[in-house]
């Protein structure tokens, strides 16, 4: 096989290399970007790295994916080499069906396993949190590394132990002196891979964890929704560190190897593995200790946190964590529902940041226990628009967080505001902007938007009236080639990229301040009133500590660095005026006050019924929309 | 001896308890309804009627299970000429393009997924590299081409790899017989090349399929929320929707239908073998 040039196989190995490394580069490159865009490089800086670091989060989430890694690739590596050493000299039948078992995490689509696992720990009522995630980790490792062993202990000499206990030596010492160091390769390449399978997955950890413990790649899926660059410096160091790991491993025992060619290739192996280990280890605790200096009164306390992704400022919790010594640990939802299902199933916060009719749903299902007055001390300082609202009429349950309206945000240079005033919600069917309209991926504010272009209300429990709001959004998405999208909608729409999106009002202030041209208009007919509100669940481990960031969350410092950062407006009066007022951030921006008082407004209310049918006829939607693109 | 047998006592149970009742489990709550506690329940089919009756659940499965034959060809016709390649290169760079590929294995799927965002993106480099090829400036991110991108980029390494792993194990002398014997290249690669390099190319095939199926996170991450594979309707039902027991019966079909498509190709691998012999 001599046939010197394949000028194909090169051009495509070429090719594939650069396919592999183009998005990996671009990820480090874009780590050092001034700006917050992932596609325009505006100069460097290493604003990123210190954001991650102050977030402490994101080294917490790498720290859990090396030490799950590292403890799951060292438990599943001794406990599979001493299993498949066991069931080799086992019966035939057990061998085989214990070959069939092993297959199920490698022959099953991985989310089945991670369900299976989930269902497990639940059923059995083991706290999901660190423990479970290590525990599925090393479940789905050993049998990678019974694979990768198997195969040497088959090759083995099978006289070969039996001679060395002819010898004198225990079976302990024949499996420790002759045994091991004959399988030693398959050993490390079984540890390897179970090392990388850990580190790289996410379905698995994704459903078994809980309590706030994330590793890198859940972090990434939590808030890939905004463009938030912290994410690229963190995966950055992710990359350094496997680099500088995997270096090791493959240059190292060459030159060792080139020190001491006497020596046998098996100590080869173990030198780079261990100077791997001691150097991730090193890592490990670095961060570890790194991220937890200092020692206050309420040291040791923990507060934990479900709110929504992208939805506190940068220094309230670093800055809350410094005034208690307390460590906050959170948690980030995508919706409602979401973070419905978790406290349903019995999962511990001590404060969850839900909407206003999620609110009355928990309250009326009994998972939310009274807030304790006295404690309170933020009451006066809420703005009165936001106070005893229809879902807690006596904030008995909950302190308002943020709060606003949905409407719609338009291209000022597209989209002429007199027609918009004229046809309101239904501009989303004006053919004019086919191809050119998001809409938000909410089930209620979808629905909001239909009822109310049909001029009804958007709590109808009216079957009819459903039906043509639910033709009204099948319309849309049919004939307008609608994009049906989350968080992504606030770049795109500061970038300009359509005419038309319907927003939360909140989101469309950031949008605002980005981009002069675009502005945020409110249908006559009508929107959603919505606010978010702190409450605290029956299940709350810690109360006093929940309530002394309720305190903290409503009081000016923090609300005013929750409420610049997110672009939503405040509960707390004073920092909405300041941020509105002149000099403000929000100065001019519209949308950043909601409208009040008006009384087509409405704020939604909890029906089981209705909610069901919503949710259905939601999903049909989004199937239409689809296929229909 | 028999000593050492007992040390796999052990492990026979743990994954008797991590790895076969949790498949239990999955089938147990697939067959009951909400509420039922562990001592009492009934049986039911209806979460499995309700999935085969309705067809926009049918569709989404038709749609998965095409994107993961179009993933599972792409990475076949792009791996194999690769592995090709670099199987027949010298053993050093052998060694080093097979590290090339490894590496961005080793970096966390979920993280190589996201950082085609920023690339996709509108106004992103391939868009403007595409607008100066003048192809226009098409929409890419979260788009089906998107989705067939990152399954692809995620998957083709395996592809790559297992079937440059048999191709090295090859016995080179079979080709200088080939050759002797007067076959010339093509004859050569079909007649002895393709058939024996076809048992990496079927575990290449399920390395690929598998997770392309099953994938929620890929889809979500490229291809917008309007975007359904199978996957983001397990996913859905777990983490949004609640409806744990209908999820489940999802579950059950979904790895039911890789069952027997594995079995399936195996069955074609062992009749080919069969031939050959």
């Amino acid at each position: 096989m001599k046939k010197g040039k394949r000028p194909v196989g090169k051009i495509l190995m070429v090719l594939s290399i650069a396919f592999f490394y183009l998005p990996i580069l671009y990820m480090i490159v874009f780590s050092f970007n001034d700006g917050k865009s992932l596609t325009a490089f505006t100069g460097f800086s290493l604003r990123w790295y210190g954001h991650m670091l102050e977030t402490g989060g994101m080294l917490e989430a790498l720290y859990t994916t090396f030490s799950v890694a590292l403890i799951a690739a060292f438990i599943a590596t001794v406990v599979g080499t001493f299993s498949a050493i066991g069931l080799s000299k086992s019966r035939k039948l057990i061998r085989d069906l214990m070959k069939q078992v092993d297959n199920l995490p490698m022959m099953n689509p991985e989310i089945v396993t991670a369900i299976g696992l989930m269902l497990l720990f639940i059923t059995f009522r083991v706290e999901k949190g660190y423990i479970t995630m290590l525990l599925a980790h090393i479940a789905f490792c050993i049998p990678y590394v019974i694979l990768s062993v198997m195969p040497k202990i088959r090759s083995l000499d099978r006289d070969l132990a039996d001679a060395a206990m002819d010898l004198g030596a225990t079976p302990w010492q024949a499996l420790i002196k002759v045994i091991i160091p004959q399988i030693m390769p398959g050993i490390v390449s079984g540890a390897l891979i179970a090392f990388t399978m850990s580190v790289d997955d996410f379905i698995i950890s994704y459903f078994v964890t809980g309590g706030g413990v994330k590793n890198l790649s859940i972090m990434v899926y939590t808030m890939s929704r905004r463009i938030n660059p912290s994410i690229n410096a963190a995966s950055t160091l992710m990359i350094v560190i496997i680099t500088v790991i995997l270096v090791l491993i493959n240059v190292a025992p060459a030159i060792a190897m080139k020190k001491r060619k006497k020596e046998n290739g098996i100590r080869g192996y173990f030198v780079p593995a261990a100077v791997a280990c001691a150097c991730v280890a090193g890592l490990v605790i670095s961060i570890r200790f790194g991220s937890v200096s200092e020692r206050r009164p309420f040291e040791g306390e923990v507060l934990h946190i479900y709110n929504w992704g992208e939805y506190t400022g940068e220094n309230i919790i670093a800055d809350f964590e410094e005034y208690t010594g307390a460590k906050v640990v959170m948690e980030n939802f995508e919706s409602n529902e979401q973070m419905y299902i978790k406290v349903a199933n019995g999962e511990a916060y001590d404060i969850l940041v839900p909407s206003d009719y999620m609110i009355q749903r928990l309250i009326e299902e009994g998972y939310l226990q009274k807030l304790d007055h006295s404690m309170l001390d933020c009451m006066d300082k809420l703005a009165d628009a936001v106070k005893g609202l229809p879902y807690d009429t006596q904030n008995e349950y909950s302190i308002p967080y943020f709060w606003g309206t949905v409407g719609i945000v338009y291209d000022k240079n597209k989209v002429d505001i007199e027609t918009l005033e004229q046809e309101g919600y239904n501009i989303f069917l004006n053919q004019k902007y086919r191809g050119d309209i998001y809409l938000y991926d909410s089930e209620r504010d979808c629905f909001m938007m239909a009822l109310k272009a049909l001029g009804y209300s958007m709590n109808t429990e009216n079957q009819e009236e459903l039906n043509r709001a639910y033709e009204w959004l099948l319309q849309c998405v049919q004939t307008m080639r609608a994009e049906i999208v989350t968080d992504e909608i606030i770049d795109n729409m500061a970038q300009g990229r359509r005419a038309l999106g319907l927003m939360y009002s909140g989101d469309a202030a950031y949008v605002m301040t980005e981009n002069e041209n675009m502005g945020f208009y409110l249908p006559e007919s009508g929107t959603n009133l919505w606010s978010d509100a702190m409450v605290i669940p029956k299940n709350a481990k810690n109360p006093e500590l929940a309530h002394l960031f309720i305190n903290f969350a409503c009081d000016f410092d923090g609300a005013y660095d929750n409420s610049s950062y997110v672009g939503y407006t405040s509960a707390n009066q004073e920092v909405m005026d300041v941020l509105s007022g002149t000099g403000g951030d929000f100065e001019g921006i519209e949308a950043y006050i909601p409208r009040s008082g008006y009384e087509l407004d409405e704020v939604f209310v909890y029906n089981e019924k209705t909610r069901k049918d919503i949710s259905t006829m939601w999903s049909r939607v989004k199937i239409a929309a689809s296929n229909a693109n | 001896m028999k000593k050492f047998s007992q040390m796999a006592i052990p492990y026979i149970i743990w994954s008797m308890l991590m790895l076969v009742l949790p498949m239990a489990l999955i089938a147990l709550y697939s067959i009951t309804q909400p509420g039922n506690s562990i001592i009492s329940f009934s049986v039911t089919l209806d979460h499995y009627i309700k999935f085969f009756t309705d067809p926009d659940f049918l569709i989404i499965l038709w749609r998965s299970l095409m994107i993961a034959l179009k993933t599972t060809m792409i990475c076949l016709a792009l791996g194999y000429p690769i592995a090709y390649y670099i199987s027949h290169c010298e053993e050093r760079t052998q060694n080093n393009l097979v590290f090339c590929v490894t590496i961005p294995m080793w970096i966390n799927m979920l993280v190589r997924t996201y950082a085609w965002i920023g690339l996709l993106s509108e106004g992103g480099l391939i868009q403007r590299f595409l607008g100066i090829l003048g192809l226009g400036n098409s929409e890419l991110l979260y788009t089906e081409g998107a989705v067939l991108l990152g399954m692809v980029y995620n998957f083709l390494p395996f592809m790559i790899l297992q079937i440059n792993t048999t191709l090295c194990k090859m016995d080179g002398s079979l080709l200088e017989a080939a050759a002797d014997l007067g076959a010339n290249p093509i004859q050569t690669f079909r007649r002895v090349t393709l058939p024996l390099s076809l048992p990496g190319v079927i575990n290449g095939i399920t390395l690929v399929f598998l997770p392309a199926v099953s994938s929620f996170f890929i889809p979500k991450l490229l291809g917008g929320g309007k975007y359904f594979l199978i996957g983001n309707v397990i996913e859905n039902q777990f983490i949004t929707v609640g409806e744990w027991n209908f999820g489940s019966a999802i579950s059950m079909i979904i790895a039911a239908i890789m069952m027997l498509l594995m079995m399936c190709v195996h069955k074609v691998e062992k009749h080919n073998r069969g031939e050959k012999e």
